[in-house]
């Protein structure tokens, strides 16, 4: 006979299986079914869903809101521009490149994956001071450093190109591609909530004061979630540039650091299950709010919204959500599936389909 | 030249000052990080002129006489403040800290997109007290008018605001709410009367900083506000969280090392100033996590 | 003739932990009643209900007859209903003289507010020594004189005050409590306090009752507890 413990555990391990079906599921759907500009933005989410499960890492395990994670979309993307453009191109467009990255000519892969590491390591070197700050005051300072890397990519022409255009990158990212790398991202945030480090973060979220008097070390887990999460973020900012073909500081600034917080707190901050449901939900709206800002044609007249509704109107959700549903959508729930499946015979635990993240 | 940037360093931190004072008045009376006080400054800046696309802005309320347009837009930033109160952070009175704070970083967004939507994105150049740029022979040191007048004007807003917090039956209330808002209740303090007055103040005081910087670039951009409120809310930081005295000197102090960073810096690494600037407050808080102003020993609020 | 003070099926939960369980009780008008207990029995919960810095979740408080129920705590102050709050709560970086000033917001009369804080100050001189000092530097049994003072400056009908004797020496809780019931005495206040200890409160007199659980398990005179084993039953017996 399972223990109620292992069962829970059972269930909470096949979060990411179930999230995972849903996106394939998701992907098949846009392909098959539908026209190209929907594979496009079924593309897109499944992008926003590695940066999403990334940023949740971090912020969904701590309680510290970050406004940096941008930040480290926006080094992953570069770095992997860096290393994936082709030298003749470089030597025009980015002339300051130091020769070893000047003549580099990587396929996307690996490029992608050592953007996330540059990430990775920048957010160890940044998180080793601003995690030593309490909670808001944290918070302010991940703006600082989102500020400070968008002031250095916006100057430093000869090597970033500066407030222009990267253009020209390798598109390696299809439906397939970004649907890898989010079901990479969740099975990390998935392992990474379970795991011990995970789970003492999540204790210091609830109480502090406990939770230091119990000997955990808060600073020593949420930097190694920081540096797991801006990773994630990392690889999610190198591929939105491998899907689009082309890269600006501006594209990993404000906006995004916004979306990605606005997907979060819709889905609800207390499970990876909300960041994704976040990821979908938004995305959704901002491909209808799109569309609307282009133009609807209804018999005669066409109607469209102006530009900058879409984020009004997305604002507006997020701040009556905050008010109505402060949990977000999925209230702090994971997706798992039910209780006798994952025992791999009929007991009597009929568990919900639904499980409340214990903490 | 050392007076020159004498000058600079005042009248800088003077306006980082202010701008602080409208982040940590708040965050005392309800523990909020207003991320939307960019937005307050810049819709003040918008609100000088009629809409259009543009390059070249035609002034609505700006062309109101000085005396007029003064108390005019300040009512306007205290109005706007207000509002963004009653309908956002009322009825989250209850709820965290990060959850405000989240809350207002989308009334930020919603409001620049506003301005979006009514003005387009191109920047527009604005003349507003387009007389003040002359410079005044003080000492060795040219300095322009508009300096001086900041300079004084900060100078006199403070020292207001430092009686009205001492002196005044609502500056005692505010004072004991950002010490213990729930036993200031209990003795009768009304919680809206004080929050509200606490944002009309921050609007206020918004408007002000939206004025100067209108008067100083000459350029209307609905993203100017977000440099000076992220100044600001470094300022707020290494100030203390909450206190408003250190948050005016952290104003001053980061004022002033801008401008000797842009005198210091090579020519070519200027556009990099702000950059150093905010590594250099992580870097000091590093070292002082409780803020470079409050008392050592001090924890920190939040 | 109407109680001052009626309390009637009050509970009060924190989630599914109930501090409160429908409680009745009333107070007439310049009586002094303590409430006693173990802890966690329910009784700062009972204050913060009355006071309204914590939420009913059913049940009726009123005051004179008018319901304080769903009332904000700074509307009920101003009925005159006022509070010395658990852990003092004294505004540390305002001087002893702003703090006291802090609760005379609704009040016009400024004759009067000059004559209490001459009251005030009479009752605890050592408060108009320190008048302009910052209220963090006293000691912990002047900022429990100073906590008193200040929730008289609001001139209240009735006042609560949780734990008068926390963290203070025997002889500075007599010298709280000798303050305390002379200004009662004056005033004509009616007075609830917390207090743990059934000696104490038989020795200053009046009526007490006793919480476990947050319910009430015994309600009479406070001299007639410490004779009785009502006290150590209701810290350590198991019958409600």
């Amino acid at each position: 006979m399972l223990s109620q413990h292992t069962i829970r555990r059972r269930m909470a391990a096949s979060t990411p299986l179930v999230l995972a079906l849903g996106l394939l599921a998701f992907v098949l759907l846009a392909t098959t079914m539908g026209d190209r500009a929907t594979a496009r933005m079924a593309t897109e989410t499944l992008i926003r869903v590695t940066l999403v499960a990334g940023f949740w890492i971090f912020v969904g395990n701590s309680g510290v809101v970050s406004f940096g994670h941008a930040a480290f979309a926006c080094v992953g993307a570069y770095v992997s521009a860096w290393l994936t453009l082709k030298p003749a191109m470089k030597g025009t467009l980015l002339p300051g490149l130091p020769d070893l990255i000047a003549a580099a000519d990587w396929p996307a892969l690996p490029a992608v994956l050592t953007g996330g590491a540059l990430a990775a390591l920048l957010a160890l070197v940044s998180g080793a001071a601003i995690l030593r700050l309490s909670g808001i005051a944290a918070s302010i300072a991940t703006f600082a450093f989102l500020a400070m890397v968008n002031t250095i990519w916006a100057n430093w022409t000869p090597v970033t190109g500066g407030t222009s255009s990267v253009v020209g990158l390798d598109r390696y990212v299809t439906p397939w591609v970004a649907l890898g790398w989010a079901v990479a991202a969740l099975i990390a945030a998935s392992l990474y909530g379970l795991s011990a480090s995970g789970l003492a973060l999540r204790a210091t979220r609830e109480d502090e004061v406990a939770a230091s008097a119990s000997g955990i070390d808060r600073y020593r887990h949420r930097l190694l979630a920081y540096v797991l999460s801006a990773f994630f973020c990392g690889v999610g900012g190198a591929l939105m540039g491998h899907f689009i073909g082309v890269i600006n500081p501006d594209a990993y600034y404000l906006n995004l650091t916004f979306l990605m917080l606005a997907m979060l707190v819709v889905g609800g901050i207390g499970s990876l299950s909300g960041a994704v449901a976040g990821v979908l939900a938004l995305s959704l709206a901002v491909e209808g709010l799109v569309r609307m800002e282009k133009g609807v044609t209804l018999g005669a007249t066409t109607f469209a919204l102006p530009a900058g509704s879409q984020e009004i109107i997305i604002a507006a959700a997020m701040i009556l959500v905050l008010i109505f549903r402060p949990a977000g959508l999925l209230a702090g729930r994971e997706i798992t599936l039910p209780a006798r499946w994952v025992t791999g015979r009929g007991t009597t635990h009929n568990g919900p389909a639904t499980d409340r993240r214990e903490t | 030249m050392s007076l020159q940037l004498l000058f600079d360093a005042l009248s800088l931190g003077g306006i980082y000052a202010i701008a602080a004072l409208g982040i940590a008045l708040i965050f005392g009376v309800m523990q909020l990080v207003n991320f939307a006080h960019g937005q307050f400054i810049a819709c003040a800046v918008f609100a000088l002129i009629l809409p259009s696309s543009q390059a070249v802005a035609e002034l609505g309320l700006g062309r109101l006489p000085t005396p007029l347009l003064i108390p005019v837009i300040l009512g306007f930033g205290a109005a706007l403040a207000l509002l963004a109160e009653a309908a956002v952070f009322r009825p989250l009175r209850n709820a965290a800290p990060v959850a405000l704070m989240v809350a207002s970083f989308a009334l930020g967004v919603a409001l620049q997109n506003l301005l979006l939507v009514i003005y387009g994105s191109r920047p527009k150049a604005v003349s507003l007290w387009a007389g003040l740029g002359h410079p005044v022979q003080i000492g060795g040191a040219q300095v322009p008018l508009l300096q001086l007048l900041v300079i004084g004007a900060v100078a006199l807003i403070l020292a207001g605001l430092a009686l009205m917090l001492k002196h005044s039956r609502i500056g005692l209330e505010m004072r004991a709410a950002a010490q213990d808002f729930g036993m200031a209740r209990l003795l009768g303090v009304r919680a809206n009367r004080v929050i509200s007055g606490a944002f009309a103040l921050s609007g206020a005081l918004a408007a002000v900083v939206a004025l100067v910087m209108v008067a100083q670039t000459g350029v209307a951009d609905v993203r100017m506000g977000g440099q000076i409120m992220l100044i600001a809310f470094i300022a707020t930081v290494l100030g203390g969280m909450g206190s408003l005295a250190g948050a005016v000197a952290a104003g001053f102090a980061i004022g002033a090392a801008s401008a000797l960073l842009q005198m210091a810096l090579p020519a070519e690494a200027r556009p990099f100033r702000d950059a150093f600037l905010y590594g250099l407050v992580i870097l000091v808080l590093l070292f002082r996590p409780q803020g470079l102003f409050a008392p050592a020993g001090a924890k920190p609020r939040v | 003739m109407m109680a001052k003070l009626g309390i009637h099926d009050l509970a009060v939960r924190y989630g599914k932990l109930t501090a409160i369980a429908d409680l009745s009780f009333t107070v007439a008008e310049g009586e002094r009643l303590f409430i006693s207990g173990p802890n966690g029995a329910g009784k700062s919960s009972l204050l913060g209900a009355i006071s309204g810095a914590v939420r009913a979740d059913h049940g009726r408080i009123e005051m004179d007859g008018d319901i304080l129920t769903g009332l904000g705590p700074e509307r009920i102050a101003r009925r005159g209903l006022s509070m010395v709050p658990e852990g003092r709560r004294i505004f540390g970086a305002l001087s002893v003289r702003e703090n006291l000033l802090v609760g005379t917001g609704m009040r016009r009369d400024r004759a009067a507010i000059a004559d209490d804080l001459e009251t005030a100050f009479t009752a605890f001189p050592i408060l108009r020594d320190r008048a302009n000092a910052p209220a963090g530097a006293l000691s912990g049994g002047q900022q429990q004189m100073l906590a008193i003072a200040r929730a008289l400056m609001t001139n209240p009908k009735v006042m609560l005050v949780d734990e008068p004797s926390l963290g203070l020496a025997p002889r500075i809780v007599d010298e709280v409590y000798d303050r305390l019931c002379a200004l009662q005495a004056l005033r004509g206040l009616t007075l609830v306090i917390v207090e743990q200890s059934s000696t104490r409160a038989a020795r200053v007199g009046g009526r007490m009752i006793l919480m476990r659980g947050g319910r009430i398990v015994a309600d009479g005179d406070a001299a007639t507890f410490a004779a009785t084993d009502l006290m150590s039953e209701a810290y350590f017996g198991d019958a409600a």
